[in-house]
């Protein structure tokens, strides 16, 4: 740049003038108001002149050179101070460069990270929701513009927890931090279970005007952990019925016994009295025959508890129906049910296990006993056979009870799903299961007016060989 | 056919002892002598190598079931017939008591001529 260093020696040269120098010889020319001197006189004059004029001169170039370094001394300094102000103008253009990167780096983390995450305004009354990344829009099925402006709280369906919608303000209000797992709902009302962080954001001053929410959807791991709790449910419910199994087994065991016992007194007590005592005979017979009926029903109960392998062999349906119904009719006579039935006749045989299938007509006759325990009149039970396309028998079993609640309806055929505070849940989980191994199917519906009508197919017997 | 058969032994293997006793009665009605046992073991240790008569053995018993204490005796040399009493309808294990060389498998309750008429077979069997 030319600049000049302060320690350059200027040397009073003819060619190195200043405008300050070129004034000089005008001043010199101005005339002067002394008489004329003589000639030594006017050579002293004139050399004390040229003394003054170079004295003059040389203070001028000092000055000059002074000047010269204080001005090369303020450039170099202002020149360092460009220097270091270009510095920092480049640093803060890096840095800023930086912070752009960052920034982008963060919305783009936040844009695809896989929890939903969200702002609302903790200003405004209605929280509403300023932010909103794509996995959270996925998960609560709104899209950019819907959810924007939204009040957080419509995730919490329009029937809110009101308990919990309070916590969550009272949290913001004082600026705290929440966390729990709770339900939300989607735009279209499917309800869906988030573990929920709620962060205050503050600014330079502390004010929280923001709260950060991310959500992450934890609705299959917790009907995982339903199922297995339900699972753990059902084990243990198993367990217990095994184990009740066992006893009632025991238990017919041991009655069984005595029952054997008592048949065999009471036919040794007639063969004493051969001819003799007939009245005695009569009440003895009455004994045998009620003994046979309660090894009936322990030996019922029994095959009822144990696994056994099906005899499969042909059935007449109306047969069993006829015999299912003669075991249950004490039973209606005490619960004051009538039983009808309207039986095809002439129906060809089925192929079946006729313990199985008894066991089906039994429990859901017996269920329908308990549907009707409530009904004040008119308590009746109806069972028809059918016939469809030649190829199946339609079984339809109508009472007139207190019918399924529509709730139960899904659940009715599940393991271990009951109504009755005192029932197991087996009945009809098993009914479906001998059904469908005879190939026909099992289904229940409630009546238009009132009662419930269970339904079972069973296939035809083939022609031919089976 | 008579149901008569004086004298004609029969042993009873049940661990009830009602039943051994009510069977004892119904079947001294039929003329047919009858000792009790309420095990396996007590009649395997005290039946003769040569006793004659039928053994009716109850299918559950305490030690030795039914089957074991048929086996059992079959390995002694005895060819005492036997009918076996359960309380279970099990139509295997009655194929399977049956192949082993019993003559009857009555299941409990039966009839006191279904009872008989399984002896006589057991009887005429010998």
């Amino acid at each position: 740049m030319g600049i000049m260093k302060g320690n350059d020696k200027m040397k009073p040269t003819k060619k190195m003038t200043s405008p300050q120098e070129k004034r000089i010889p005008h001043k010199s020319k101005i005339p002067s108001a002394s008489p004329r001197p003589s000639k030594t006189s006017r050579a002293q004059h004139h050399q004390n002149a040229s003394n003054q004029k170079q004295e003059r001169l040389l203070g001028l170039v000092l000055n000059l050179n002074k000047s010269r370094k204080h001005l090369g001394e303020k450039i170099r300094r202002q020149t360092d101070e460009l220097h270091l102000k270009d510095g920092l103008l480049r640093r803060g253009a890096d840095l800023l460069q930086q912070s752009d990167e960052q920034i982008r780096l963060l919305t783009q983390a936040i844009e695809s990270a896989a929890d939903g995450v969200f702002i609302i305004n903790v200003q405004k009354s209605n929280f509403p929701i300023i932010y909103s990344n794509p996995a959270f829009r996925t998960m609560t099925g709104y899209t950019k513009q819907a959810v924007m402006g939204l009040s957080y709280f419509t995730l919490y369906g329009t029937d809110p927890d009101l308990r919990l919608i309070t916590e969550i303000k009272q949290t913001i209000r004082q600026k705290g931090y929440f966390t729990e797992e709770l339900p939300n709902f989607k735009q279209n009302g499917t309800r869906y279970w988030c573990q929920l962080r709620l962060t205050p954001v503050r600014d330079a001053s502390g004010t929280v005007a923001h709260y950060t929410g991310i959500q992450t959807d934890v609705t299959f791991m917790r009907q995982q952990d339903l199922e297995i709790h339900e699972q753990r449910d059902e084990l243990l419910h198993v367990t217990r019925v095994g184990k009740l199994a066992e006893f009632v087994s025991s238990l017919a065991h041991e009655i069984s016994q005595p029952l054997t016992a008592i048949l065999s007194y009471t036919q040794a007590a007639q063969r004493v009295l051969a001819d003799r005592e007939p009245q005695i005979r009569e009440i003895l017979q009455y004994i045998s025959n009620d003994d046979v009926r309660a090894i009936e029903v322990i030996r019922r109960l029994r095959s009822l508890l144990k696994k056994s392998v099906p005899e499969i062999k042909p059935l007449d349906l109306n047969t069993l129906i006829q015999d299912t119904l003669a075991l249950v009719a004490t039973d209606a006579m005490i619960r004051n049910v009538r039983l009808n039935s309207e039986l095809s006749p002439g129906l060809p045989p089925i192929n079946g296990d006729r313990i199985q299938l008894q066991q089906v007509l039994l429990n859901l006759i017996s269920n329908s006993f308990d549907a009707m325990e409530n009904s004040p009149t008119d308590r009746l039970l109806s069972i028809r056979t059918t016939r469809k396309d030649n190829t199946a028998f339609i079984v339809t079993i109508t009472d007139t009870g207190c019918g399924i609640p529509a709730t139960n309806l899904p659940k009715l055929f599940t393991h271990f799903f009951t109504s009755k505070a005192d029932g197991l849940g087996m009945g009809l989980s098993i009914s479906r299961s001998i059904v469908e191994a005879h190939g026909g199917r099992l289904t229940g519906e409630n009546n238009p007016e009132r009662g419930a009508t269970f339904i079972f197919t069973l296939p035809m017997k083939r022609k031919g060989p089976q | 056919m008579s149901w008569s058969s004086t004298k004609r032994q029969i042993f009873i293997v049940d661990d009830d002892e009602s039943i051994g006793r009510a069977l004892s009665l119904l079947l001294g009605t039929y003329g047919f002598k009858v000792k009790t046992f309420l095990n396996a073991e007590q009649f395997l240790k005290w039946v003769p190598k040569k006793a004659r008569g039928c053994l009716l053995l109850d299918y559950h018993l305490p030690g030795w079931n039914g089957q074991e204490t048929q086996r059992r005796l079959r390995a002694s040399g005895s060819k005492l017939p036997i009918v076996m009493i359960t309380a279970d309808k099990d139509e295997s294990l009655k194929a399977e008591i049956l192949k082993a060389g019993a003559v009857g498998f009555l299941q409990k309750p039966f009839n006191d001529k279904d009872l008989v008429a399984a002896l006589s077979r057991a009887f005429e069997s010998q």
